[in-house]
């Protein structure tokens, strides 16, 4: 017996310490930077909650909240909707069924930086492929509300195979002999929808909305390619402003608090959804 | 009659939900057939050719640009530093989180229960890696590891760590016990038992996860800008630098924004199959 408790945390103890070490530790010490002002080559000078009570008080911070949140409520429902729909379509009997799936899918890993990048050519004003393709003249990169819609569309159209394949899985789950009880009953699509497909997804949805929130409240590659946060502030999402306030103006203590309310913010959020999570991993 | 009338809409609506798939397949697709357009094409006429631009009708592709920007030692170091990281950290990550995933998995635990002890690991998803970044450079700074390798591998598997531990933990509950009690009254090791018959059995779930760990870290920039500027330059690093300076030339950024993407979109692509138990935290089978 005594063998055995040792055994086991010989197993559980390096990924523990690992999490600790790189992890904890550091979310610990910027939690200590945060009470702090942090000056190169000074000491530093404990300030308590001036930089938190600054983050209120501070126009661009406020900025970058509203943007974030913008950007997190439009592109998850967005993503979640097109998910569920575009699961819906593929879970029928199609012709290359196969290959489309695969086409559908391949943005998932594409590396976000480069997306980033690729759209800026694909927004392009004078040239640019969907201005030149459907004649228009949009200022998608240089007007802010603008801005912020391609951001948006651009993790919309990263993110919504990620609950498509999603979807798919929990739909392709579902045993068929439901759907031939329902055929007794109605014909009606929306109706069979209704009562079986959307209830029996229900968990599926609030998991993929818990996965989605906690990774859109991260975004910071996108809008730093695609747009650096621009024009003026206008994509300029939390995590952009505390790595700037951070790794351009070497503030320290104030980025280390933008990050513990964006990090607080989150946490918010994911413990409403709490419970049900919880019962995913009993 | 009626019976006749009903297949005939029936296959006039499938044709319809066929199109409808095609139409969303293309459009989904579309910004990649963009990228390779534009990545064939010779630099005068990025802008003369308009609409679809496509190859062979409206221009004569050319593989110069692939030429001159594989030929280029920076673009090399690059691709090759992209490599070593991210295999060494699905090697680092294995090693460090399939045992951890063992134990939740077979072993009991008290205070903290199993339960706990997988939501704590899975918690460390939520954080912000920005809400990490300042400490974790002036540590990697206090280690010595600042522009190297070893430090950017140190901090991937930590992020992967979580997502490892999780995933395989759900794959190895997934496995029959009554193997490994056989094997058990055999007299074999917890060890053995871990090395010889869990982890063969729970290929599938680890090919799945390591695949996730190599796109993942293969993607990853915030910390890669911050620590590995020169000598440990990776592809998503080096691709920024060369876009602050060049931005407008929009066959240099397709090429290398191919360059960056192909391998995870491809890894991602094979791993089709196994892919969403990793995407869910082991949470759904796929």
């Amino acid at each position: 017996m005594r063998h055995e408790r040792r055994t086991k945390l010989v197993f559980l103890l390096p990924a523990v310490v690992w999490v600790l070490c790189f992890t904890i530790f550091p979310l610990l010490y910027g939690l200590r930077l945060s009470l702090y002002n942090v000056k190169m080559g000074a000491a530093d000078e404990f300030v308590g909650l001036a930089n938190f009570r600054h983050f209120f008080a501070d126009e661009r911070a406020l900025n970058s909240l509203a943007v974030t949140l913008i950007f997190v409520v439009c592109g998850v429902t967005v993503q979640l909707v097109l998910g569920i729909a575009l699961a819906l379509l593929f879970n029928r009997a199609l012709p290359m069924r196969g290959l489309l799936r695969t086409l559908v899918t391949a943005p998932l890993f594409a590396t976000p930086i480069a997306v980033g990048f690729l759209f800026v050519t694909i927004f392009y004003e004078e040239g640019g492929l969907i201005n030149g393709l459907l004649g228009l003249k949009v200022p998608w990169l240089s007007h802010p509300h603008w801005a912020l819609a391609s951001v948006i569309l651009v993790d919309i159209w990263q993110w919504t195979p990620f609950c498509f394949l999603i979807f798919l899985a929990a739909l392709q789950g579902i045993p068929a002999d439901y759907y031939e009880a329902a055929a007794l009953e109605t014909r009606r699509g929306w109706t069979v929808f209704r009562h079986i497909t959307f209830p029996v997804l229900k968990p599926t949805i609030v998991l993929v909305l818990l996965l989605r929130i906690t990774e859109a409240f991260k975004v910071f590659d996108i809008p730093f390619t695609l747009t650096t946060g621009g024009p003026g502030t206008a994509t300029q999402v939390l995590s952009m402003y505390a790595y700037r306030v951070g790794m351009r103006f070497f503030n320290f203590g104030y980025s280390s608090s933008i990050s513990i309310i964006l990090f607080l913010l989150v946490t918010g959020i994911i413990l409403v959804l709490f419970k049900r999570i919880r019962q995913a991993y009993q | 009659m009626g019976a006749a009338r009903r297949r005939k809409r029936r296959h006039v609506a499938r044709a319809g939900w066929s199109l409808l798939a095609i139409a969303v397949a293309a459009v989904v697709f579309l910004p990649f057939y963009w990228a390779i357009s534009l990545s064939v094409r010779d630099p005068r006429e990025t802008f003369t050719v308009t609409g679809l631009g496509v190859p062979f009708v409206q221009y004569k592709p050319t593989l110069a640009n692939w030429r001159t920007e594989l030929a280029t030692g920076e673009t090399q170091k690059a691709l090759a530093n992209s490599l070593v990281v991210a295999v060494a950290t699905a090697v680092v990550v294995l090693v460090v989180g399939t045992p951890a995933a063992y134990a939740i998995a077979r072993f009991k635990f008290r205070r903290p229960s199993n339960q706990d002890i997988t939501l704590w690991f899975l918690s460390q998803r939520v954080l912000p890696p920005v809400a990490t970044a300042i400490p974790l450079f002036l540590m990697i700074r206090w280690l010595g590891l600042l522009d190297t390798r070893t430090g950017l591998v140190l901090l991937n598997v930590t992020f992967c760590l979580p997502l490892v531990v999780v995933v395989m933990r759900q794959a190895f509950l997934d496995l029959p016990v009554e193997l490994e009690e056989a094997a058990m009254v055999d007299g074999a090791s917890h060890g053995t038992i871990f090395l010889r018959i869990c982890l063969p059995l729970a290929a599938p779930s680890l090919v799945a996860a390591v695949l996730i760990v190599i796109a993942f870290t293969w993607n990853e920039f915030l910390f890669a800008l911050m620590i590995g500027s020169l000598n440990a330059k990776v592809i998503p690093v080096h691709m920024a630098g060369g876009a602050d300076t060049r931005g407008v030339q929009f066959w240099f950024v397709a090429v290398r924004t191919l360059i960056a993407m192909t391998p995870p979109v491809v890894l991602a692509l094979l791993a089709q199959r196994y892919i969403v138990r990793g995407l869910t935290f082991g949470a759904l089978k796929g």
